[in-house]
């Protein structure tokens, strides 16, 4: 339904905000001069530094159909930064951010739900450095 | 202080799809998916104190461990900047601590370990992401009248952003 925007540069922003003493607008001005690359490069150190907490900057709504009940209480019961909303019949409105995201991957409870958001952060192209260092190759979407 | 509303959620990409799934709007049911991400500059520590105890929210700070500080950086209280004998022990004592600091940090002690002298007053940076059910709360609280001034002056600088970017859903909370 909806992402932050520029969700690379929005974590590289939080990222740089921890270590600058510089106004919003210059860190916003530097890592755009600097580009993909150099978010990369902060995103891969965040990671690998397990500083997840920058990650939950980057947020995600999604519209989940065809989900039971039960299916959404296992869900809400093993990761209780998710946000669940019944619409209507089997379909929900879930808000997460990357943090959650990544720790439903890890996790054999949450992994098939990650799947499936990865799958669709990657057919619509929302955040591609993110998904291939977080999640590694490309997910089947079937 | 300053403080900047980086993003928000796009109310317009949710309502669409609630449309199409014959879904109404409902503010009430929204709280806890819209978000927004804030960055605040040059308030004190005094207050970021305050603020972190609001726990459901994401908060990212300006190290003091590798960022130098200066006796220019800290935020004085109009309590004390009107109070003459006031004004001059926290100037006094800013000095003391200050010239502390500087003399540590040029022995060689690492700004992670000089930072212990250093005043609440310090002036900071931060971003924070968090959701319209939380910023409610923490809007509803920290505008109340017994919360401090500076506080209650960022509460109400967050709420008026907010407020402007998605009227939608502050038009119902009550009015201080």
């Amino acid at each position: 339904m909806w992402t932050s925007p520029n969700p690379e540069r929005t974590i590289a922003v939080a990222m740089r905000r921890c270590y600058s003493t510089k106004a919003i607008e210059d860190i916003e001005s530097e890592l755009e001069l600097k580009g993909p690359e150099y978010w990369r490069y902060l995103l891969g150190k965040a990671l690998q530094d397990k500083s997840l907490d920058v990650l939950e900057h980057f947020v995600l709504t999604l519209l989940v159909e065809d989900m039971g009940e039960a299916d959404v209480g296992l869900l809400i019961m093993g990761f209780p930064y998710l946000r669940v909303t019944h619409l209507n019949g089997s379909d929900w409105m879930l808000t997460l951010n990357a943090r959650t995201l990544v720790e439903l991957w890890r996790d054999p409870r949450g992994r098939s739900v990650a799947g499936i958001i990865v799958s669709e952060l990657e057919n619509g192209g929302v955040c591609p450095i993110f998904n291939e260092l977080a999640f590694g190759a490309k997910i089947n979407a079937s | 202080m300053r403080v900047k509303l980086l993003y928000h959620t796009d109310l317009g990409a949710i309502k669409k799809v609630l449309e199409r799934k014959g879904v109404l709007f409902n503010p009430e049911a929204m709280m806890d998916h819209v978000v927004y991400m804030f960055e605040i500059e040059d308030c004190s520590r005094v207050t970021t104190h305050q603020l972190v105890r609001h726990r459901a929210v994401s908060y990212d700070q300006e190290s003091q461990r590798f960022s130098a500080a200066t006796k220019e950086g800290v935020v004085t209280p109009p309590s004390i900047q009107s109070n003459e004998a006031g004004s001059k022990a926290y100037d006094d004592a800013l000095k003391t601590v200050y010239s502390a600091y500087e003399q540590m940090v040029a022995a060689g002690v690492p700004k992670e370990d000089a930072r212990y002298i250093l005043p609440s007053a310090i002036k900071t940076k931060l971003v924070m992401t968090l959701n319209a059910r939380n910023l409610m709360h923490l809007v509803w609280q920290r505008t109340a009248l017994q919360a401090q001034w500076e506080i209650r002056e960022l509460a109400t600088a967050m709420h008026k952003l907010a407020h402007e970017a998605t009227p939608e859903l502050w038009t119902k909370m009550i009015e201080r």
